[in-house]
């Protein structure tokens, strides 16, 4: 009889759904707690892989309805951070992405009691890409690995070149909707939401895109997440 | 600030697709037959591109931005069309004919834009123009600009509401800029070139479509070359040009002249195949040859200055 094992590609893959999925129904459900452990067991290591993958995301339902970051989702964090290893970047541009991720949970981490609270107001220890250097094209493809900084309670210099870029996150999500490319265009639309709830006035009406994203979606609960995160800010999310 | 560089890379694309259909139209190519009607059974066969050969030349004399080779292609280009046309008498027996059909107004344009004139035809044009149902002919909005500009440009009575016009386009909807298709990118390129007049009137465009192509044409022009559609990336290019001063920089026309082949070819999308009959190369990549004229022209004259306008 034939064995199969699931590649643990694939066990990853789907814990990174499972725990977004959970995520967003918290999300749906007003910004509740995301159960994504079995409590007082502990974390199987696909678990705690997912929860690094979406890193600052978890704790995305609370902050949208004004709450304070989740304490169990914290713990999970907290414990996937200190037992896996951060991911070897490929580039220098790569390093300054993972770098940024791991500013957005340091910084709400440092909001609960497994964070250095000491370092909750510190400044951000990377500079942001530079966007004329870059031209709108790069640039924006480098905000939509950043999107999980379009978080409320996140201020950066990532955030003040969003708010200058406006029309380039408008281009860039222009473009990746033209080339059908369903992770780029929600990610930059939330930045483009963000923008929006922050006050800044956009060149591109966000509702239709959202429509539009969420009709062409890739249909993971990720991309789901990051939908309902950008809906979230435009619909007024607080700050 | 003017790019040098770039200007240098337009000239010498447009300068060598003007030789490439010089040389198609010596060699005999694209050729109305001497028996032609004016009914015209395939009138996209020969006749438009004619027509679009004409336009092409008319621009390179407008602005007067080539240098002496380039203009005297130009004028053997027109002056040989203008023969084909028996010096407008065809048009004037079609229109004539078919009080409705409207290409013999917008072909008209391209001539009289630089003195080929036909009076019996002025004034039956503008005596149809009188007629309400020639301007109630069920056309796309970009084609009644196409012909309101003739009309412009040939000093005749009928004066367009010009506004009215606009915005029955796609273009002056200011749709939302990722619902762009193919087809539609074309609606867009020659609503710019007839509001415009081909570059010479970049104000006539309301500014907030000025500003409108300013926001989207990276990105149209971007996803366009990706996918090696060089046609409608130079009409593109056409368009950045007439709204002002440009924004996409260098990439489109560096993309053009990297695919220009030694002998002026520019492949309509893709590569060119190999042809076994040189005529057919004419046929399918005529056009692009066309838009790199134009590009080339108005992009210097705008550079320039600007065209000279006259009335």
């Amino acid at each position: 009889m034939p064995f199969a094992e699931t590649p643990l590609r694939d066990e990853y893959a789907a814990a990174v759904e499972r725990v977004a999925g959970r995520t967003l129904d918290a999300l749906r459900d007003g910004g509740g707690t995301a159960v994504l452990a079995e409590p007082h067991t502990a974390a199987p290591r696909p678990l705690l892989a997912a929860v690094r993958v979406l890193g600052a995301d978890v704790f995305a339902p609370q902050l949208l309805s004004g709450a304070e970051p989740d304490a169990a989702a914290a713990a999970l964090l907290t414990e996937a951070r200190r037992t896996l290893p951060a991911p070897v970047p490929a580039s220098e541009d790569a390093a300054l992405v993972i770098g940024w991720q791991d500013w957005a949970a340091d910084r709400l981490l440092a909001r609960t009691s497994y964070g250095d609270g000491a370092r909750a107001g510190s400044p951000p220890p990377l500079p942001p890409f530079d966007r004329e250097r870059l031209g709108w094209r790069t640039w924006s493809a480098r905000m939509a690995q950043l999107s999980v900084l379009a978080l409320p309670g996140l201020d950066s210099p990532v955030h003040d070149a969003a708010r200058a870029g406006t029309l380039d996150l408008a281009r860039g999500t222009v473009r990746a909707m033209l080339r059908r490319d369903a992770t780029t265009s929600v990610r930059l639309a939330r930045w483009l939401a963000w923008a929006h709830a922050d006050g800044r006035p956009l060149r591109l009406e966000i509702e239709p895109v959202l429509d539009r994203i969420g009709q062409v979606d890739d249909g993971t609960d990720r991309s789901g997440l990051e939908l309902a995160i950008a809906r979230a800010l435009a619909n007024g999310a607080p700050r | 600030m003017t790019d040098t560089r770039m200007l240098a890379t337009a000239q010498q694309l447009g300068s060598r697709s003007l030789a490439w259909l010089h040389a198609g139209y010596r060699n005999g190519y694209g050729r109305l037959e001497d028996n032609t009607v004016i009914d015209l059974a395939e009138p996209n066969d020969v006749y438009k591109p004619l027509c679009e050969v004409a336009l092409a030349s008319s621009l390179v004399m407008r602005d007067g931005i080539t240098g002496p080779r380039d203009t005297e292609l130009a004028r053997e280009l027109l002056e040989a069309a203008w023969a084909q046309l028996r010096d407008g008498d065809l048009l004037y027996e079609r229109q004539l004919r078919h009080v409705t059909v409207i290409d013999p107004l917008e072909t008209y344009g391209h001539f009289a834009r630089v003195g080929f004139r036909h009076a019996a035809l002025e004034d039956l044009l503008d005596s149809l123009g009188r007629l309400r149902s020639v301007h109630a002919v069920e056309i796309p909005g970009n084609r009644r600009l196409a012909l309101a500009n003739a009309r412009r440009i040939a000093g005749l009575e009928h004066r367009p509401d010009w506004n009215t016009l606009i915005g029955a386009t796609w273009l002056g909807a200011l749709p939302e800029p990722w619902t762009i298709a193919w087809l539609i990118a074309y609606h867009v390129t020659h609503t710019v070139f007839h509001v415009t007049d081909w570059g010479a009137r970049p104000e006539c465009l309301p500014e907030p479509m000025r500003d409108y192509l300013r926001d989207w044409l990276p990105v149209w022009l971007d996803i366009w070359l990706e996918i090696e559609q060089w046609d409608l990336a130079g009409e593109l290019l056409i368009v950045d040009s007439c709204i002002g001063e440009p924004v996409t920089g260098r990439v489109g026309w560096e993309a053009l002249a990297a695919v220009q082949q030694p002998d002026g070819l520019i492949p309509c999308e893709g590569s060119a195949p190999d042809y076994d009959d040189p005529e057919d190369a004419f046929r399918d990549h005529g056009h692009t040859a066309v838009v790199g004229v134009v590009a080339a022209t108005v992009a210097l004259s705008r550079a320039l200055g600007g065209t000279p306008v006259s009335g």
